[in-house]
């Protein structure tokens, strides 16, 4: 039961997703490249600092 | 409407833009804070390591620190459009009301109700319920000034909305109009993302503080990297998203882009428009219409105002002169109003409807007229009514301009620090670059600046209007004594200031106390082995 309600939060969710690009595409172009760009930003900067982990791992491994 | 006294109106102007700075000195840091705290707390969902857990408690402290005192400067703002500009509040109350309504009932609270659990439910929710609790406070943050630059966004460009002769107020006709009025989203865009700007080098230059002095070196490293990446792709954004915003003031704001670019003449009045310098650098001279000590660059002002080659932009002089047969409809627009609120005949409602959109400069003229009264125009003294209006159309050149270039300048200023701290922390080199790290920690205060110049730059461009093409700013104000302001001034600047010296006294304390050390620095993976045991700090430089 637990995982079906998940799987309709997580639909609802893309749904909602879906939604709000259909509709901020058409009407709202620069409301649209707002949620695409600051999701970018926030997850490229994540992954640079998990980056910075990874070349510190390597770091200590060459020594 | 009589005319309020221009001395009221003045100090009501003043007392708004200090507020409004005053305000301004916090929101870019909470917006562009939250973002970053999100992509802390992914980085610590994803990678399930503490260090990055102990990094969004502790900038979130930074964080909250100025929330709070952010938000007890915006309150009084909302207030001071019906005490202070209550003929503002009655013409566009209908419209304007909306989205500051919508703010404080959605964004605010939305946004207000995520931080406590953001700030008390560590121990309550689990990684990813806090995790998603975090993103809806940082979505909180920007839908309020979504919120509030949809309410601006009408003011610069009014959209959805028509007049009432009935009610003399502005009728609110469609709410789709006025969120998607593209004014307000490319303002909103701008801004927000000038606020990522912002809490980049906040945490950049703390950072950089910590790095030097070989502090909190794991969490320092960590943080610098995450800010520098966070921080070149906002940067590089804001300045495109500006560029943008520029070309809507072209289309929309002539007078507002002319004044952005001390642009006199039209831009092809000594030759192809092609050629146009962009100007780099002058004194404009509000008074002899003109500018000193001229220093441009060719072939830059027309593709990047109208993204074309050829087009020729209108200048200043040639907006003034257009103004003048809209300042003669207006005219006919407001003496047929008023014989319509006397008589409520259909033939003085035609006439009005005929001359409907022209009605905010017969409003200005009125300041001109003899006795501030329309209907004492005379064909006798009409053309000099008229020509002194139409220099009343266009705005402080001077400041204008100059609040636009330091913006611009700091802008790419941005951009080239951003990249070489990126490029330096990737390669983790950043020891080896000490003036790097000095120039991050004291640019700190300047996305703040940027921020409040760039308001400079659309508010004062506005002007002469509160509501563009409709509503003149002398004509919006309430009719106070000159006493009351003065107390109300004074009383807000000391209050302000108060919060202000809260809030560099609450930052610096406890950005040096720094974060809570749960494991000893050389135990720390990452980053302390790249910048060698931790050292008194050489304080010479502080």
């Amino acid at each position: 039961m637990g995982k079906l309600f998940k799987f309709i939060g997580l639909a609802a969710a893309l749904a909602l997703a879906i939604f709000l690009a259909v509709v901020t595409g058409d009407f709202g172009a620069w409301y649209f490249a707002w949620l695409v760009g600051t999701t970018m930003i926030v997850l490229i900067a994540s992954a640079s600092a998990v980056m910075f982990d990874t070349q510190e791992s390597n770091s200590k491994g060459e020594v | 409407m009589p005319l309020i006294d221009p001395s009221v109106v003045d100090l009501s102007r003043l007392q708004f833009a200090l507020t409004a700075l005053y305000h301004f000195l916090f929101v870019p840091l909470t917006l562009g804070m939250t973002f970053i705290l999100c992509a802390m707390e992914t980085t610590y969902v994803i990678t399930g390591k503490e260090i990055y857990k102990e990094m969004t408690h502790f900038w979130g402290k930074l964080f909250g620190i100025n929330f709070a005192i952010g938000v007890a400067t915006g309150l009084t703002m909302e207030f001071e459009f019906g005490t202070n500009w209550s003929m503002y509040s009655h013409f566009v109350g209908d419209v304007f009301g909306t989205p500051l309504a919508i703010e404080g009932l959605m964004a605010f609270f939305m946004e207000s109700t995520f931080i406590g659990l953001m700030f008390f439910g560590w121990d309550r929710l689990s990684k990813p319920g806090h995790l998603a609790v975090t993103y809806l406070t940082a979505l909180g943050s920007n839908l309020s000034a979504l919120w509030i630059l949809i309410a601006n966004g009408f003011m610069q460009n009014p959209q959805g909305a028509s007049f009432d002769a009935d009610t003399m107020r502005m009728q609110f006709n469609s709410f789709v109009s006025l969120v998607f009025s593209e004014d307000a989203q490319a303002k909103f865009v701008h801004t927000s993302i000038a606020g990522f700007v912002t809490g980049a080098l906040f945490v950049m230059g703390i950072s950089a503080f910590y790095l030097l002095r070989k502090q909190h070196v794991a969490l320092a490293a960590r943080s610098f990297r995450l800010a520098s990446v966070f921080g070149i792709i906002s940067s590089l954004a804001v300045v495109t998203l500006g560029d943008a915003l520029g070309r809507l003031d072209y289309l929309v704001q002539p007078t507002k882009i002319a004044a952005i670019e001390g642009l006199w003449e039209d831009s092809n009045a000594h030759g192809s428009a092609t050629a146009a310098p962009w100007l780099l650098f002058a004194l404009p001279n509000d008074a002899a219409q003109t500018n000193i000590a001229e220093i441009g660059v060719p072939y830059v002002l027309t593709p990047l105002i109208t993204h074309s080659l050829d087009t020729p932009i209108p200048g200043l002089l040639t907006l003034e002169q257009q103004a003048g047969p809209r300042i003669l409809n207006g005219i006919k627009a407001i003496n047929a109003l008023q014989q319509y609120g006397v008589t409520h005949d259909a033939a003085s409602l035609a006439t009005f409807k005929q001359y409907e959109n022209d009605m905010g400069y017969g409003f200005l003229a009125q300041k001109n007229a003899p006795n501030q009264d329309l209907t004492q125009i005379t064909p006798a003294n009409q053309d000099a009514i008229v020509a002194q209006t139409e220099k009343d159309t266009i705005p402080n050149v001077f400041a204008t301009f100059w609040a636009f270039r330091i913006m611009m300048f700091l802008g790419f200023y941005f951009v080239v620090l951003f990249a070489f701290a990126a490029y330096y922390s990737l390669r983790n080199e950043l020891e080896k670059h000490p003036l790097l790290l000095k120039a991050a920690l004291w640019s700190i205060p300047l996305p703040i600046l940027a921020c409040e110049f760039g308001w400079i730059t659309a508010e004062a461009g506005r002007q002469p209007w509160s509501v563009y093409g409709w509503l003149p700013t002398f004509q919006a104000a309430s009719s106070h004594p000159v006493g009351y302001m003065v107390f109300s001034l004074i009383g807000f600047a000391a209050l302000y200031s108060a919060f202000i010296a809260a809030e560099l006294y609450l930052m610096f304390k406890f950005a040096r106390l720094g974060p809570q050390d749960h494991h000893a620095e050389p135990t720390v993976g990452g980053g302390a082995t790249m910048f060698g045991k931790p050292q008194v700090a050489d304080k010479s430089w502080q």
